[in-house]
């Protein structure tokens, strides 16, 4: 009798493991980013919540990857303090349908992609670099406006900008 | 180009029925059951929380079922979760590294860690069982991809042996990808070797003329070696060739042009 409980409690406890790994907690899409008031700009609006695009070939910058790289070149500004850092910055946002950009959300990682962090000051200047940028070309697909998500990548060496 | 074409459907028909051929796994296995429930995640749109449920189910029942694992990670990277895809993709490649070691060089590659992105290939071409891989949107051969990041991190030279010893292996020049040549040129042309490079430029628009950035770097090319008027040429004809809603868009290309380099130097040769 005691093996059966055993057994039971054994076959329980088994079960609830599975059942936790089983049921994280997921937007309904992967980059769901939803309204922080800590973080986002409360004008920033989606033109519907409902039907927001992950698909980032569909947003385009005007003049192209090369004019992004070379405003974000442009409003770098290079601190001594900086230098110390080699990593990238992998920043996510949304681009509405109205071009506005919003939902910004960023990631520090090392040059082997293991999470790290930077000078608070670095990190704010790159976020702010980033929202600076103005040019952005909302997604359209099938001739209809959409809001959509995105992101780029930023790689530092010595504390400076590369380029591409 | 049309053999690699047949070949590059034929690897990923090949690749997508060998991973989603579930009765490879003995009935009642924890593979066959994590293999069943992927392919019902699969159903579901990428990256939607009913897939990831389901993935993740398929994980807990068969933690060594590698596919469960990668498809999983696809839409953390396509989506800027590079981190987190890592961490999901990393047991794929401990369970079959064959299959998923070049997926992760890919994206290595994508997000510029050049590096990491040779480590991993370097490591695939090691492996005794190692075969022709292509990018994700099948457009290159990893062995072009390991090149041009050599060429990113400033060694030309070995870009250069890669890409020909991968053209050497076609069978004839008809085999080609629709942009080696290109990416042999760029990389000779980095180097300055400005011969080298027209002539492999001139070799792409015999296997494809349809992008705009051969005509551009021929035209540099030819500018480096003084020879203005078919600098001009070549600068009008990517000009041309941008104004082609039809022209290829070199993804991957490593090395692009712009339309706005184009237009600038046509205005400096102007006079």
């Amino acid at each position: 009798m005691r093996n059966i409980l055993l057994l039971m409690l054994v076959t329980f406890l088994f079960n609830c493991n599975e059942t936790i790994e089983t049921k994280k907690e997921y937007k309904n899409q992967i980059g769901d980013t939803s309204f922080n008031p800590n973080l986002d700009n409360p004008k920033f609006k989606f033109c519907d919540s409902t039907k927001v695009l992950h698909n980032r070939s569909r947003i385009s910058y005007t003049g192209g990857e090369r004019a992004l790289e070379s405003e974000l070149l442009k409003r770098f500004k290079f601190k001594p303090e900086y230098k110390s850092f080699n990593g990238y910055f992998i920043i996510r946002f949304a681009v509405n349908c109205k071009n506005e950009t919003g939902r910004f959300r960023m990631q520090i990682l090392d040059s082997n992609f293991s999470l790290t962090e930077c000078p608070k000051e670095l990190e704010e200047h790159i976020l702010a670099i980033t929202k600076e940028l103005k040019h952005w070309n909302h997604a359209v697909l099938e001739g209809k406006d959409y809001d959509c998500y995105r992101f780029i990548s930023i790689k530092l060496i010595n504390g400076k900008v590369q380029k591409s | 180009m049309k053999k690699v074409i047949l070949i590059t459907f034929i690897v990923n028909i090949t690749f997508s029925f060998a991973q989603t051929n579930c009765f490879i796994y003995p009935e009642g296995s924890g593979e066959r059951k994590a293999c069943e429930l992927s392919y019902k995640a699969i159903e579901h749109k990428q990256g939607s929380r009913e897939s990831q449920i389901l993935f993740d189910s398929a994980i807990a029942i068969g933690p060594k079922f590698a596919w469960a694992y990668y498809e999983k990670s696809v839409p953390y990277f396509k989506r800027g979760f590079l981190y987190e895809g890592l961490q999901i993709l990393n047991k794929a490649i401990e369970l079959e590294p064959i299959e998923y070691l070049c997926y992760r060089a890919y994206w290595y590659w994508q997000y510029k860690n050049y590096e990491l992105c040779i480590q991993d290939l370097e490591t695939y071409y090691a492996l005794p069982k190692a075969y022709i891989q292509f990018t994700p949107g099948g457009e290159k051969d990893m062995r072009i991809i390991l090149a041009l990041a050599y060429a990113k991190t400033g060694n030309y030279k070995k870009g250069v042996e890669i890409i020909n010893s991968c053209l050497n292996s076609y069978e004839s020049d008809s085999d080609a990808g629709l942009s080696d040549y290109y990416s042999l040129g760029i990389i000779h042309f980095h180097n300055k070797e400005y011969n080298k490079a027209t002539e492999a430029f001139i070799k792409q628009l015999e296997v494809n003329g349809n992008m705009a950035d051969t005509y551009y770097f021929l035209g540099l090319a030819y500018k480096n070696l003084s020879n203005i008027e078919e600098a001009k040429i070549q600068f009008n004809k990517a000009l041309s060739k941008f104004e082609d809603i039809n022209r290829n868009l070199n993804i991957n290309a490593g090395y692009k042009a712009y339309l706005s380099d184009v237009v600038k130097e046509i205005e400096s040769l102007k006079y």
